[in-house]
């Protein structure tokens, strides 16, 4: 039981990080109808930027502000870098093949894809950078409820990256920029003509995206993962599994896609086997493309002739 | 209204010589378009090259060269970028059935090459102790590959497009994490686990092609048997886009709805386009195996599949001969990359070139040129005076390009640092450009020209690899804005 | 020929077509009209296979055409065209044409990959058969256009290639989803005559979805009016056209109670 719990809450953890990438997949394609493939390199470059940041701050081990400080600077800077690289990467990449054929976007992302990670090879070497987390925030904090521990760091990312999407949920409902974003996903014709500035619109949807994976590449950085060049490639595609399970185009779609998918692999994990439990979920979202092809989420295109 | 009329005769006149020239009539408007839409300078090259001469000469010169190259090259380095050659045309041929032809967008074909490859392997090594003949073993792989190809095209029947490109680049991970994990299976049944694939150590010790009692022990084996298979599949390929399967095929590309209205086998075709991809694939993948002698999982990852898509798009989805060019760039251009004095001679042709088309008139051209060569010397003198520590010049120059280079390059001594510094200017620069007046961008030029030296030269040149990735990535991206039916592709007209 | 019996199509809480009943015998060019969104073009779409019905038969020649998949049942022999001109814009005129052979043609991957006598000679008739095709059209479609690509002919243009295409299906019966839409007096006179060509020279029975009620009254032996998916009016054309149902869908009630 207390195994089941453990694994439940870890794989909720994880799922909130794949969430917050899926959304920026699933808002991309919702404005845009392509499939930003650079996506889960804009993740890897949030992480390098908070663990800049951390080091320009003083180092995990002797921090020149309080760590609740830094950790929060971490976030902003990353997200802000991030959403303004997410805006260049629209203006150069995709912006010019808006009136393209359906491909042109696709192969254009690989490019930036590679583009970013050699970028970063080349910048900031093959190393591979660890955020250290353990020595400022002790993981000890956190509590424990019938032999289930979170600690700290994993409440906290759980519990930013559900605040997170609440955010994104009321930018989106709430905003003129995201009711404008709403009408150019249903009808990009029509919102033009209806006076809304498309180019404003996309910006603001790119820069979101973006800032959340950015936002997802400091959580993974302070679960204590990696940091490299390559980082972006797998949860950037498990991401996209979640955006596509979900239902790609739907927000909510992309919330339910992400934290399931966490929960399924974080399962796999641990009983079934660790080896196999990436191809499981692979797997998994290949049968439900199969099954239920617009996602669980997703609304049913209808066929015009 | 005017009162100036034409006197009648003249009108008549002009009438008579506009019908001598069919002016006016529909054959006319239609030449005339054409010739409007004819692209002059440096763009209209490809065009030049595409109408002037005709294909089969083409061909017939590529196949001569590719059979000098086999018959008087020595040297084994060079033998193997031409076995290279050979593979990744072929990939690129299978994949343009898939892609260019059909026009599935499949993200998981390389998995089919690396299932060929590691299907040979286990074959015929130590790996599971088999040493079965290269006759069974290639029949198998291309037997099995197109199975695979078959059940792959399953989930193609319901999905098109995007999601059709999602299962497939799932397919291919799924391949990758399988190979992965399978060093290490535990039966429900066997107490001990067992070794499948190796894992990331990859499997070595692998035997080369044997047919009729011949080995394939030298590289030029491989090189005969794989531009026999090349030239065969140049004919077939085209004979079948010809006919009547392969103008199946573009419908569905084109619109598979208004195809299958048509009576089109919709759902057949895509998986033969598949099967026949897959097969394709899987016996370059027994090649390179045999060739190799040794395969490892990480070769059949995303980078190889870029590297295709880029061939076959770079040439022009859809064209064989697109294929064939994307594929030669493809393939020599990293390894002309490798050797730094080339890559030198090459970036400087290149920058050059760009400076050529961008200039646009002699003037510029020269003033450009002037410009770079000027803001070098001020920079070495400059910063001479600021006495930060140069790189001594031996430690750089690698050959008669840097030589000269040298008595006007500034080489600090942190190069990595330096060098970061001007790719990241270099980009926000180039960024700007795009963007800028036309006035200010005469003033970018030559300072993005120099960044764009001094970072290949004390940066780049020390980092082929991802050297020649960064330019990969920028080449598709830059050729997706200006020219995305690839260099020998027609233009196309899509309805969205 | 074509036999539909108590049709009905919905699409969700939507009803597209409602318990339709329509026949159309051999020989015969029977019209369909109707106010935008009456269900004209979804039932094409129904007849092609396109979409399944909810309930109802679609038989042609007595045959059952529910469940099979839109190339069988080009196959059996219906061959239509779109609304919005759906051709192959990037391949040339006659490929376009001769693709269309597909269902009646048999060259394989490998007897074409080896150039087998057999599809040698195939394709020879499947390019002469696609040249005569386009020739039906005078000389609008002929020549030099022929190896043209499909996108960079004229919207009539597009029209008349996408007629040749579905002749080449070689089919009994020829579905036309307003031929003469966006074409100007000169080229709808054209339509109405090559319509009734069709009927004479290549003895295909013809449903015509239309607007242009010149188009219309020229062509039609019998024309059939839907409005919300329900049959309003069957009959010839005058008796159609002053019909009070077909009035009142076309300009409302008040209109039809005024006549």
């Amino acid at each position: 039981m207390s195994y089941l719990g453990q694994q439940l809450v870890n794989g909720l953890t994880l799922g909130g990080v794949y969430a917050l990438i899926a959304l920026g997949y699933t808002l991309v394609y919702g404005v845009l109808q392509i499939l930003n493939f650079a996506h889960g390199d804009v993740y890897m470059v949030g992480a390098f930027i908070g663990f800049f940041v951390m080091v320009g701050l003083g180092g995990p081990l002797a921090p020149s502000v309080p760590v609740a400080i830094m950790v929060l600077i971490m976030f902003l800077v990353a997200m802000l870098g991030t959403g303004l690289l997410g805006i260049v990467i629209e203006r150069f990449a995709y912006r010019p093949l808006r009136n393209s054929t359906r491909i042109a976007p696709l192969i254009s992302a690989l490019g930036v894809s590679i583009l970013l990670q050699n970028a970063a090879l080349l910048l900031f070497s093959a190393n591979i950078r660890t955020y250290d987390t353990s020595s400022y925030i002790p993981s000890t904090l956190g509590f424990s409820f019938a032999d289930i521990t979170i600690d700290g760091v994993r409440l906290f990312v759980l519990v930013l990256s559900i605040a997170l999407m609440f955010g994104l949920a009321r930018w989106v409902n709430t905003t003129q920029v995201g009711r404008a974003m709403r009408a150019i996903a249903y009808d990009r014709d029509a919102a033009v003509m209806m006076g809304i500035d498309v180019d404003k619109v996309i910006r603001w949807t790119f820069f979101v995206s973006a800032a959340l994976a950015g936002a997802a590449g400091v959580m993974n950085g302070l679960l204590l993962r990696g940091v490299s060049n390559g980082m972006g490639l797998v949860p950037g595609l498990k991401g996209f599994t979640a955006a596509v399970i979900g239902g790609i185009g739907s927000i909510p779609g992309a919330m339910l896609g992400g934290l399931l998918l966490g929960v399924v692999e974080s399962l796999a994990q641990g009983y079934l086997s660790t080896n196999f439990s990436d191809t499981i979920t692979f797997a998994l979202l290949i049968v439900v493309m199969l099954l239920k092809p617009n996602g669980l989420l997703g609304k049913r295109a209808i066929v015009k002739a | 209204m005017s009162e100036n009329r034409v006197p009648e005769e003249i009108q008549e006149n002009a009438a008579h010589e506009a019908a001598k020239l069919g002016i006016g009539t529909d054959e006319w408007v239609a030449q005339h378009e054409e010739r409007t839409a004819r692209k002059k300078g440096l763009k209209g090259v490809p065009q030049f090259i595409d109408e002037s001469i005709p294909a089969w000469a083409r061909w017939v010169v590529l196949l001569a060269a590719a059979f000098a190259f086999g018959a008087f090259v020595d040297n084994q380095y060079l033998l193997r970028i031409g076995v290279n050659l050979g593979l990744f045309v072929m990939l690129s041929y299978g994949l343009n059935i898939v892609m260019g032809y059909a026009g599935l967008l499949d993200l998981g074909y390389v998995a089919f090459y690396g299932i060929g490859a590691y299907g040979y392997a286990l074959m015929s090594s130590e790996q599971l102790g088999h040493h079965w003949s290269t006759w069974l073993s290639v029949l198998i792989i291309i037997i099995g590959t197109a199975l695979l190809g078959y059940i792959v095209s399953l989930p193609a029947r319901r999905l098109f497009g995007d999601y059709l490109a999602i299962v497939t680049l799932f397919f291919g991970q799924v391949f990758v994490q399988l190979v992965l994990a399978s060093d290490n299976i535990t039966f429900p049944w066997a107490d001990d686990y067992v070794d499948i694939t190796a894992g990331a150590n990859g499997i070595p010790g692998i035997d080369p092609f044997s047919f009729f009692g011949h080995k394939f022990l030298n590289i030029r084996d491989y090189y005969w048997l794989l531009l026999v298979l090349v030239a065969l599949l140049t004919i077939t390929i085209s004979r079948i886009n010809r006919t009547r399967i392969g103008r199946a095929w573009r419908t569905i590309r084109e619109d598979a709805l208004a195809a299958e209205s048509m009576g089109v086998m919709v759902n057949r075709l895509k998986t033969m386009a598949f099967v026949t991809g897959a097969a394709i694939a899987g016996l370059a993948g027994a090649i390179f195996a045999a060739m190799q002698s040794a395969v490892f999982v990480s070769g059949f990852d995303m980078p190889l599949m870029t590297m295709i898509y880029a061939a076959v798009i770079l040439g022009g989805s859809g064209s064989l001969a697109g294929a064939v060019m994307g594929a030669i760039v493809m393939s020599v251009l990293p390894e002309v990359l490798r050797v730094t004095n080339y890559s030198e001679i090459l970036f400087l042709a290149v920058l050059v070139l760009t400076l050529a088309a961008v200039g646009k008139s002699v003037k510029r051209f020269t003033i450009n040129i002037v410009s770079i060569a000027l803001i070098g010397f001020a920079v070495k003198i400059l910063l001479g005076f600021a006495s930060i520590k140069i790189t001594p010049t031996e430690e750089w120059v690698v050959g008669p390009v840097s030589r000269a280079l040298s008595h006007w390059m500034y080489v600090p001594l942190d190069r990595v640092l330096w060098g970061n510094c001007a790719f990241v200017i270099l980009i926000v620069l180039i960024a700007y450009f795009t963007t800028t007046t036309p006035r200010i961008k005469t003033i970018l030029l030559p300072i993005i020209g120099y960044l764009g030296i001094f970072l290949w030269e004390v940066r780049l040149v020390t980092d082929v690899n991802t050297t020649r990735q960064l330019l990969i990535g920028a080449m598709l991206v830059v050729l997706m804005i200006t020219r995305p039916q690839g260099f020998l592709g027609k233009p196309r007209v899509e309805v969205l | 020929m074509l036999n539909l019996s108590n049709l009905t199509m919905e699409f969700g809480a939507l009803r597209s077509i409602s318990e339709l009943d329509l026949t159309v015998n051999k020989g015969e060019i029977v019209s369909v009209i109707g106010p935008n969104g009456a269900g004209k073009t979804t039932l094409f779409n129904v007849i092609t296979g396109i979409y399944t019905p909810t309930s109802g038969s679609v038989e042609l020649d007595g045959k059952s055409l529910l469940g099979l998949d839109p190339a069988r049942i080009n196959h059996a022999g219906v061959a239509r065209t779109f609304q919005n001109v759906r051709l192959f814009l990037n391949m040339s005129v006659i490929e376009n044409v001769m693709s269309a052979t597909y269902g009646h043609t048999r060259a394989g991957l490998f007897s074409s990959a080896l150039a087998l006598p057999k599809s040698r000679k195939e394709e020879k008739l499947v390019r002469a058969k696609a040249e005569e095709l386009l020739s039906f059209f005078g000389s609008r479609l002929t020549g030099y256009r022929w190896d043209q690509p499909a996108y960079s002919l004229s919207y009539a243009n597009r029209r008349r290639l996408e007629i040749a295409r579905a002749l080449a299906t070689e089919p009994k019966l020829l579905l036309l989803d307003e031929p003469a839409a966006g074409m100007n007096p000169k080229e709808t006179q054209e339509i109405t005559e090559v319509v009734e060509r069709l009927r004479v020279e290549k003895g295909l029975t013809i449903l015509i979805i239309e607007h242009d009620m010149h188009v219309v009254e020229g062509v039609s032996d019998r024309v059939v009016a839907l409005d919300h998916g329900v049959k309003i009016a069957e009959g010839d054309f005058d008796h159609v056209a002053t019909h009070p149902n077909v009035v009142e869908a076309y300009l409302g009630r008040g209109a039809a109670d005024r006549k």
